[in-house]
């Protein structure tokens, strides 16, 4: 808000405000008539999106995705368990979405967020279904241990679009881990071989170097909101609670349908409605892969 | 789904325990270096950034060497329908911590106290008779534990406070003071904390030099009492310039 001044431009600024926040509806239906949004975006693109791997020093893997304002810190810390017998050269991976109080205003210490555990289960599934990891690659004595990957992602700032933002924090999270030296002590338990004792140790290391996971079909995601006949790709959380009905869609590096989730709502989508949202679906998953190497890259010229 | 419904296996962490390894210093041997190579009265360099959080109505961000710490400040906003009416404004804190945030997952929750411990630091400073009625909430997250984690999250608050634009009497600057064997050693990491005789944690408003919070544990001599203060207090007139000098900064940016 700025200074009053002669011309009572204060008075309009607070006109329209008053007006956004009385009639919301109408407010979006005047700029969505002209094919445009209130932060000046067409209907169909997404919000400016960064990712910056290995925030958190003390975890095996580690990346902060922003969509907007929208802001996702997503770690992996690796422990040791007993594999299954049904399955005993396969790990684990535990996935974990949380929402601090921090994170918006209707989230309190003692009440967790309706959306969170919505969101767990939707990356749970998507990730563990997606098949970008292989838990082959987790084991490490066949039948006696193997690794469990918790994944924790903790929403630092909720401005719409959560499961697109959490999912792209996870997934480069994944591609940042980097899984510790380890060895099997007389105990029969597994220990971390630091780096004063690898000349003196007797014991062969399990795995040889640090090494990174291969993730292939790696999932992209967009959520797009069906108002009327207008289609908006990522919506912040104003509009979100505006406009109530939410299309995602996942999609693999090769454009391949993982998955569509569309949560009830008002308005119905026809087949040309989705066919519509998986094709700038498509669009937005070769941005996000080219941020996504870009990333990478920076990271490893480091 | 790769974890079968119902049953969490349980799982250890493959890194070292720390029975196993010498403490980092041996009896009364002044020689030793600190593990990050600091003087023993030297703080870690401070970072700070308001503005991390657009939901929030003030948030601050800072990082104190590992130790890095992220504040939200929600209000003043109704308080709960249940709450007496009250002519003056309340104030509610609550900190957490990341299971990422110390090196072996989920001891984070060792830490309930300092929810309690923040209120009673910040309280003193906050001119609560500004908002009748209504509440102010403080929400602190520990992205990552490097030590000396509850002494960041006052400093943290307050300058989230500024923020938001609550008006207080002064900004609160809290350091805190490890006391090992014969030495002093001011703003100790995690390591350095592990192996205290006693600490000594003071959060004092720096322009007005009064103290909001003064917590002592374990074993003091009273001349080491008095130097431990005194150095306290020099720190935190020290961060609060910092502080300061971030918000000044914070402002100018916001003007261009």
């Amino acid at each position: 808000m700025g200074l009053p001044n002669a011309s009572g431009d204060l008075s309009t600024e607070v006109e329209v405000d008053a007006f956004r926040r009385l009639f919301p509806l109408r407010f979006y239906e005047k700029h969505l008539s002209e094919s445009i949004r209130p932060d000046a975006r067409p209907l169909g693109r997404a919000r400016d999106t960064t990712i910056a791997l290995g925030a958190v020093a003390s975890a095996n893997g580690s990346a902060l995705a922003k969509i907007g304002s929208t802001t996702m810190l997503a770690a992996i810390k690796m422990e040791v368990m007993t594999p299954s017998t049904e399955t005993p050269d396969e790990g684990c991976v535990a996935i974990d979405f949380h929402m601090p109080p921090i994170c918006s205003p209707i989230v309190r210490p003692g009440r967790p967020a309706e959306a969170a555990p919505v969101v767990s289960k939707q990356l749970s599934d998507t990730i563990l279904s997606s098949g970008m990891i292989s838990l082959k690659e987790l084991c490490l004595v066949s039948g006696k241990a193997a690794w469990m990957a918790y994944l924790d992602i903790y929403c630092l700032d909720a401005d719409g679009a959560l499961f697109d933002t959490a999912l792209l924090s996870a997934v480069a999270a994944f591609s940042h881990l980097e899984i510790p030296v380890v060895s099997l002590n007389d105990d029969g338990k597994i220990v971390l071989l630091s780096e004063e004792q690898e000349g003196m140790s007797e014991r062969e290391p399990v795995n040889r170097e640090k090494r990174k996971l291969t993730l292939c079909s790696i999932p992209f995601s967009l959520t797009c909101i069906l108002h009327k006949n207008y289609i908006l790709a990522d919506p912040t959380a104003e509009e979100e609670s505006i406009m109530e009905t939410l299309v995602t869609i996942v999609l693999d590096s090769s454009s391949q349908l993982v998955s569509l989730y569309k949560p009830g709502g008002p308005v119905l989508a026809y087949t040309s409605a989705i066919q519509d949202c998986i094709a700038i679906t498509r669009q937005r998953v070769k941005e996000l892969q080219k941020i996504l190497e870009e990333a990478i890259s920076v990271m490893e010229v480091d | 789904m790769a974890a079968k419904p119902g049953s969490a296996p349980t799982t250890y962490s493959p890194s070292l325990t720390q029975k196993t390894r010498p403490p980092i210093f041996k009896g009364n041997d002044l020689d030793w270096v600190r593990p990050d190579g600091r003087g023993f009265h030297q703080c870690r360099p401070a970072f700070f950034r308001t503005g991390a959080v657009n939901s929030a109505s003030g948030s601050a961000y800072a990082e104190f060497g590992n130790t890095k710490v992220i504040v939200s400040v929600f209000g003043p906003r109704e308080s709960k329908k249940a709450m007496m009416y009250s002519d003056i404004g309340r104030l509610n804190c609550n900190v957490s911590y990341t299971t990422f945030a110390t090196p072996v997952r989920g001891q984070g929750s060792d830490h309930k106290e300092f929810s309690s411990m923040l209120h009673k630091a910040l309280e003193g400073a906050i001119m609560l008779e500004t908002f009748p009625k209504t509440t102010v909430d403080v929400f602190a997250l520990v992205l990552e534990s490097g030590g000396s984690d509850l002494p960041v999250v006052i400093s943290c608050a307050s300058l989230a406070l500024a923020d938001a634009g609550i008006m207080m009497y002064d900004l609160v600057a809290a350091v805190s003071v490890s006391c090992l064997g014969k030495n002093l050693v001011i703003d100790p990491i995690l390591e350095e904390e592990s192996y205290q005789d006693g600490s000594l944690m003071l959060t004092c408003m720096p322009s007005r030099y009064e103290v909001t919070q003064l917590i002592f544990t374990g074993e003091w001599s009273t001349p080491d009492i008095n130097e431990a203060m005194q150095l306290c207090l020099d720190a935190c007139g020290k961060l609060g310039k910092v502080m300061r000098s971030c918000l000044k900064e914070a402002t100018s940016a916001s003007q261009e």
